[in-house]
């Protein structure tokens, strides 16, 4: 059946009230815009304030240590971490995991050979590789070999390049800190002593140490320090939130130190996707009212051309072709208004990434792609709706 | 293809009204071809009737059947369907779009089902004598010349019975017989049944039987 739906366009009478409809229109392009820029605004955020180095697995990770007070000073015991109080934290809900930073139990000197004149006394920690952010596959050690794989502090390699000059060392960069090869000497509580190379594989962020493969650790505690059970100073915690309430308070009541400055940013990340979620929330509610007043607009104009429309049915016109061709009516419109607020929404990237974040790698000027699909999603829930209640009112008619 | 009537009354009747009556509470059967004449003083249910028979209304006991289907059973669609191609009418209140000419008002049912070209609106006009109102609104033209237009409008489309609900009411006999001469003519291109219900016996249509309502 190819039937014109032309001349009965103008049985349809949008009569007077082009003005509700325009008000509809305009009420819908701006719910959309907001929840649009809301979603580009949230995930922007995720990609600021979550990004790689910082996260893995969606996951927080913190250092937490014992505060050593007056009281506690000069007792071993009381500042380090015994199994039970891992295994208490390691049973909380808010925990995923927990790993223990052990630290040397021998003296350790590192130097740099003929390259770099540097020698001094250092410390040497391991963790649980799960717990680093970034671990390269020849992070491992063996017995018997000489050779050290080192996960580096990126904050110890800045403080580094700040006082080398003062001393008469070369500044050094990342890449060419990872090609120096270094000379570790460990020495026993009996004057033994061996030398193994080492050198930087990796920087971290997350990590404020030097950290070794936790085999090699177990191994010289127990070959230098004559140590097996080594405790902890500090222990790293894995955690879905670090700003959970429980998981804070329960670091408060224990009297565990906390990197406030970690939690600091989590809590502001916090807030702002609080924000930009209720942003979102109003948006869709805009559309909602939008999406219902224009369903009173509808509802008018087929009450106007019940009689008209009443008559086409009662010549044989079919209802859902009927249907399909009065909501049709509305797709170059909702089509405008969604493809408007999008640009809109483009706009507001580009001038955020350019002006506020100064084009910044981790960010796009390009709209995210679910930004895009929720478009497409709303044009396509706006005409479903449209064509439900246009086709129960006209089957109403029949 | 067949109509049939199967104890039908409307359900505002009471059951006096079948005394009499030779179409209500009757089982009836109306085949392609005949002419069938019902003869109905007011208030008898003929507009009901008719009504019933198009599917626009259902107030009534009993059953109408097109071919094997019971109209009640019919969806929507089917109703559009069973007017598109099946089923035309003439209606007394004749139900045109006011705002719109009389060549959009026949074309929106040609349109549908095209059994002519569209040329044969202005033939058909030009044959009832309304061929100078093809452009002029509906709603300015007289009940005489509305009366035309709805009888081409029900014309445009294939049908195997053909409705016809008092359609001469306001045309004086020289147009009903003309009026009539066409329909005839469309019946027999189609070969299909004319159900004519009026007030009283009309000489010039050659009913093949008469019903008294």
């Amino acid at each position: 059946m190819v039937v014109s739906f032309k001349p009965i366009r103008s049985l349809l009478q949008t009569g007077t009230n082009t003005g509700s409809r325009w008000f509809s229109y305009v009420g819908l392009g701006i719910g959309v815009l907001l929840l649009l820029c809301s979603i580009q605004m949230y995930i922007n955020i995720q990609q600021l304030l979550g990004g790689e180095s910082q996260r893995k697995e969606g996951s927080d990770f913190i250092s937490i240590s014992k505060t050593i007070t007056n009281e506690t000073m000069g007792q071993l015991e009381k500042n380090l971490f015994n199994a039970n109080d891992i295994k208490d934290i390691a049973d909380k809900p808010f925990v995923e995991g927990v790993s223990p930073l052990t630290a040397n139990r021998f003296r350790v000197q590192l130097s740099a050979g003929d390259i770099i004149p540097f020698s001094t006394d250092m410390f040497l920690e391991s963790l649980d590789n799960n717990f680093i952010d970034t671990v390269p596959p020849n992070f491992t050690w063996k017995e018997g070999q000489d050779y050290i794989p080192i996960v580096f502090s990126s904050d110890f390699l800045e403080i580094y390049n700040v006082f080398a000059p003062g001393y008469g060392l070369p500044q050094l960069s990342a890449e060419t800190a990872s090609q120096v090869v270094v000379f570790i000497t460990c020495y026993g509580q009996n004057g033994e002593k061996q030398t193994f190379r080492g050198s930087i594989v990796a920087l971290s962020d997350r990590v404020n140490s030097i950290i070794v493969p936790k085999n090699f650790l177990d191994w010289a505690n127990n070959k230098f320090g004559n140590t097996t059970d080594v405790k902890a100073s500090r222990l790293y915690i894995k955690t879905r939130d670090a700003n959970n309430p429980d998981f804070l308070n329960y670091l408060q009541q224990k009297n565990y130190k906390v990197n406030k400055d970690k939690t600091k940013f989590g809590r502001v990340k916090q807030v702002l996707q609080g924000i930009f979620s209720g942003l979102g929330i109003f948006g869709l509610l805009v559309v909602i009212l939008a999406l219902m007043l224009f369903s009173f607009y509808l509802q008018l104009m087929i009450a106007r051309s019940k009689d008209n429309l009443q008559l086409l049915l009662m010549m044989g016109y079919s209802p859902n072709w009927l249907s399909k061709n009065v909501s049709k009516q509305f797709i170059p419109v909702y089509v405008l208004v969604v493809l408007v607020a999008l640009a809109l929404t483009e706009g507001m990237q580009w001038a955020f990434h350019h002006f506020a974040m100064f084009d910044r790698p981790e960010l796009s000027s390009l709209l995210h792609w679910g930004v895009l699909s929720t478009a497409i999603f709303l044009i396509g829930l706006s005409l479903l709706t449209n064509y439900r209640m246009v086709r129960k009112l006209l089957y109403k008619l029949v | 293809m067949q109509l049939q009537l199967q104890q039908v009354l409307p359900v505002y009747f009471d059951e006096n009204h079948r005394t009499g009556s030779e179409i209500w509470r009757q089982d009836l059967t109306f085949t392609k071809g005949e002419y069938i004449k019902i003869v109905a003083p007011s208030g008898s249910g003929k507009t009901s009737l008719m009504h019933f028979l198009y599917g626009m209304r259902n107030e009534y006991n009993g059953n109408i059947v097109y071919n094997t289907a019971d109209l009640r059973n019919y969806t929507p669609e089917d109703f559009a369907g069973y007017r598109k191609d099946h089923v035309s009418i003439v209606l007394q209140d004749l139900r045109l779009f006011p705002e719109q000419s009389v060549q959009e008002n026949i074309e929106l049912k040609r349109q549908l089902n095209p059994f002519h070209p569209a040329e044969k609106i202005r033939e058909m006009a030009e044959r009832l004598g309304i061929g100078n109102k093809l452009a002029s609104k509906s709603r300015i033209c007289s009940y005489g010349e509305q009366q035309r237009v709805a009888i081409i409008r029900a014309l445009m489309q294939p049908f195997d019975f053909l409705l016809l609900d008092e359609p001469f009411s306001h045309l004086d006999d020289k147009n009903s017989q003309n009026a009539m001469q066409l329909m005839l003519e469309e019946a027999k291109l189609r070969n299909a049944a004319i159900i004519f219900a009026d007030l009283e016996r009309i000489d010039w249509f050659p009913y093949t039987r008469i019903f008294h309502l």
